[in-house]
């Protein structure tokens, strides 16, 4: 049997799917006239911290706030994807280490204008690293909401045991002593002196305390085959291969140090206090020390992270935006921050909210005030996915033993090379895209 | 005259194929058009593309890390391919002989096939702890000290192939049984008869009968494999070095960590070239080599 679709149901049934599609096409957009933002969250205990954050925006603007959390593995490719199909939100978080990539490539917009054109913003509240590391090409592209150094983390318990007295609170040990220390305490497989991860994110550290860096000042050249960068990664390889005073490395994916020292038989830690609300759960008695001195001092790497504004934000939403960008990096929030112990605040009217424990936590306010000891932003690209990568696929092997140092940073050399050069043409497109 | 497209009979039909049809369209075909497109554009997702033309291809030859990497991905193939067939047909044969509770023993050999990879992934990843570990703890009974699998120059792509011939001969077993399954029993009753030993029957009789089922099994082996991405990236990132970087961890890394999009699409259309050609080749050889009862 035959029957016919009547025109009026083909087109009632072509409309309906039209509807569908547009509907389903709404639901992914922005939601107007709310705060929407974005930021990364891992576990139920920082979305506490973002649930308060958004409450506190809502008490502030009086407008809804719509927080988008995703876990931070994830953050960085679903941000690129709602920044392409124009659905990011107003404001979103963005690690220090990130914030080149995306200025240099025209996803985020400078804040000079909003900044200049708001008085009430007070811009020296906030650290200077935390403004460098938010910074590219002169401009400011984001508003840190956190900044810290690297510190040095030890099992007092540990130490106590060994009969080997507490490390100064302000003074940093020298390299040497560290050294010694280190293999002292190593009693293996029982116990060890050193844990760090067996990754360019720990390496910086050594190399500026040694006077180096990844590259050379104008971000042209590889610098890692300098004499100060290679002794420094030398130095940290023979803490691995040569005294053998860290735990042995089973798997280069889930090697933590943190994990490691949790154990409770590793006496020195390389971590930042962001993992202090981790290492509060330890079963013994530990404490943070300044980084130790190389040649050039304590100056070991300092992160953050910040808050920025997408390009495609513009006229009223971008107002918005700002309002919304001030709320979230102010005392109030970053106090919110500070006390729930996710790291040290951006703004000094806010640091003394990243209390105690453990005992020596004020240590990081000083170091970043410049009162002790040093510390170095950490020095990016507009490529630094590329460099990590390049960096992470040699590096590693030396912390093994598989590559001698000069061998590992000889191969690299040329490779860094190119992508210093990328990153120069990087630099020259976003100057044309400003022009 | 009703014109044939507004036949009930043929409506419907369109309607039952339409849900494969359009995610046909839009999660297969549209997005190779796209890439064919991207391919030879300069596009890093934020800014206007610049037309590229053929450059991206051109970057492709001096890219060593291009073909380590492709140069793993085939290692990782033709190894774990064969592998995972002999596994495959060595179980469901043992399974055709008639054990009692046979759906229990099918049932517990697929559960790796359905368990995601990220799980099977971590597993594995702490049964290759070179000390305390399953492999090695095993290994040791036998006087053989195993290597630090994940982190070594040699055995991390074996170790990788290992977990997953594991992962996957379930898939292969099933499809191979149900083939077995369907062999007249009257053809090895008959190759009995004509005095044939168990391995003539097997190679005369099983395997061209079976041979609709092996090559579906290769082909869909092959194209799978090729896409190796996530117990790569769970187990070893890559590493140690660029040893077990696969072409798909590296057109996922230069597209959407690198922002070099037109760069990734050009190498995904490489992979789609060598799949289509080795896919293709293999559809010549069937003709040969695959026998059709009917």
């Amino acid at each position: 049997m035959r029957s016919e679709l009547s025109r009026r149901s083909l087109l009632k049934y072509t409309g309906a799917a039209v509807a569908a599609s547009g509907l389903l096409s709404a639901c992914s957009s922005r939601p107007p006239g709310a705060a929407t933002w974005s930021m990364w969250s891992s576990s139920p205990a920082e979305r506490k911290v973002w649930d308060a954050f958004s409450q506190y925006v809502e008490q502030q603007l009086m407008i809804e706030s719509v927080p988008t959390l995703t876990p931070s593995g994830g953050y960085p490719t679903k941000l690129d994807l709602q920044l392409v199909s124009g659905t990011a939100s107003l404001v979103t978080a963005l690690n220090g280490q990130l914030i080149p990539t995306y200025a240099a490539r025209g996803a985020h917009r400078p804040l000079d204008d909003l900044i200049a054109a708001d008085p009430d913003f007070e811009l020296d509240d906030f650290y200077p690293a935390s403004r460098k590391i938010s910074t590219f090409n002169h401009q400011i592209y984001g508003i840190g909401f956190d900044v810290a150094p690297t510190v040095l983390y030890y099992n007092k318990t540990l130490l106590a045991k060994a009969g080997i007295a507490a490390p100064s609170r302000t003074e940093p040990m020298t390299w040497a002593t560290f050294r010694e220390l280190a293999k002292e305490l190593t009693r293996p497989p029982d116990q060890y002196g050193f844990t760090c991860s067996p990754a360019i994110d720990d390496l910086v550290s050594w190399i500026y305390c040694a006077g180096g860096n990844v590259m050379n000042d104008d971000g042209s050249a590889s610098a890692l085959n300098a004499p100060e960068a290679t002794e420094a990664i030398q130095f940290v390889i023979d803490l691995f291969v040569k005294d053998q005073v860290t735990p042995p490395i089973s798997n280069l994916v889930t090697e933590s140090s943190l994990a490691n020292f949790l154990e409770g038989n590793v006496a020195f830690m390389q971590n930042g206090p962001w993992q202090v609300v981790n290492v509060r759960k330890a079963k013994f008695d530990w404490d943070v020390v300044p980084f130790p001195a190389g040649a050039a001092g304590s100056t070991p790497r300092v992160s953050g992270s910040s808050f920025a504004i997408p390009s495609g934000v513009k006229g009223d939403e971008l107002q918005l935006a700002w309002k919304l960008l001030k709320t979230l990096t102010s005392t109030g929030a970053l106090d919110i921050y500070a006390k729930a112990g996710r790291n040290n605040p951006a703004r000094l009217s806010a640091g003394s909210a990243f209390k105690p424990p453990p005992d020596n936590l004020g240590v990081v306010r000083d170091i970043l005030a410049g009162k002790v000891a040093g510390g170095h932003p950490f020095d990016v690209t507009t490529n630094w996915n590329q460099v990590k990568q390049l960096l992470g696929q040699d590096l590693p092997r030396t912390f093994l033993g598989q590559v001698s140092v000069p061998e590992a940073i000889e191969g690299l050399t040329p490779r860094l090379d190119v992508l210093m050069k990328q990153h120069q043409d990087n630099i020259r497109q976003a100057e044309a895209r400003k022009g | 005259m009703t014109p044939r497209w507004r036949n009930k009979e043929t409506i419907a039909a369109w309607l039952f194929i339409l849900p494969s049809l359009i995610g046909f369209l839009i999660f297969t075909a549209g997005p190779v058009v796209a890439a064919g497109v991207i391919s030879l554009l300069n596009w890093n997702l934020f800014s206007s593309p610049t037309f590229a033309g053929l450059r991206n291809f051109a970057r492709l030859g001096p890219d060593p890390t291009f073909w380590s990497a492709l140069g793993n991905t085939a290692y990782f193939t033709f190894l774990s391919v064969p592998l995972t067939m002999l596994v495959s047909l060595a179980l469901a044969l043992l399974l055709n002989q008639g054990l009692r509770r046979i759906a229990v023993f099918r049932s517990l050999l697929l559960l790796p096939y359905a368990t995601i990879t990220v799980a099977v992934a971590f597993v594995w990843i702490w049964l290759y702890i070179p000390h305390g570990g399953l492999v090695n703890t095993v290994l040791g009974w036998f006087g053989v000290a195993g290597p630090a699998w994940l982190i070594s120059d040699h055995w991390a792509m074996p170790a990788l192939i290992a977990m997953s011939v594991w992962k996957s001969f379930g898939f292969g077993m099933v499809v191979f049984l149900a083939g077995l399954q369907a062999i007249p029993q009257q053809l090895y009753e008959a190759a009995r008869v004509d005095g044939s030993s168990a391995w003539q029957s097997f190679r005369n009789v099983t395997v061209p009968m079976l041979s609709p089922a092996l090559f579906f099994v290769i082909v869909t082996s092959i194209i799978g494999s090729f896409q190796v991405f996530d117990q790569a990236l769970i187990m070893t990132n890559g590493g140690p070095g660029s040893r077990t970087t696969t072409l798909v961890m590296y057109i996922y890394r230069t597209g959407f960590e690198n922002y070099d999009q037109g760069y990734a699409a050009a190498q995904s259309l490489v992979l789609f070239g060598f799949i289509v050609v080795i896919t293709a080749a293999q559809f010549v050889l069937q003709r040969r080599l695959v026998h059709y009862d009917n």
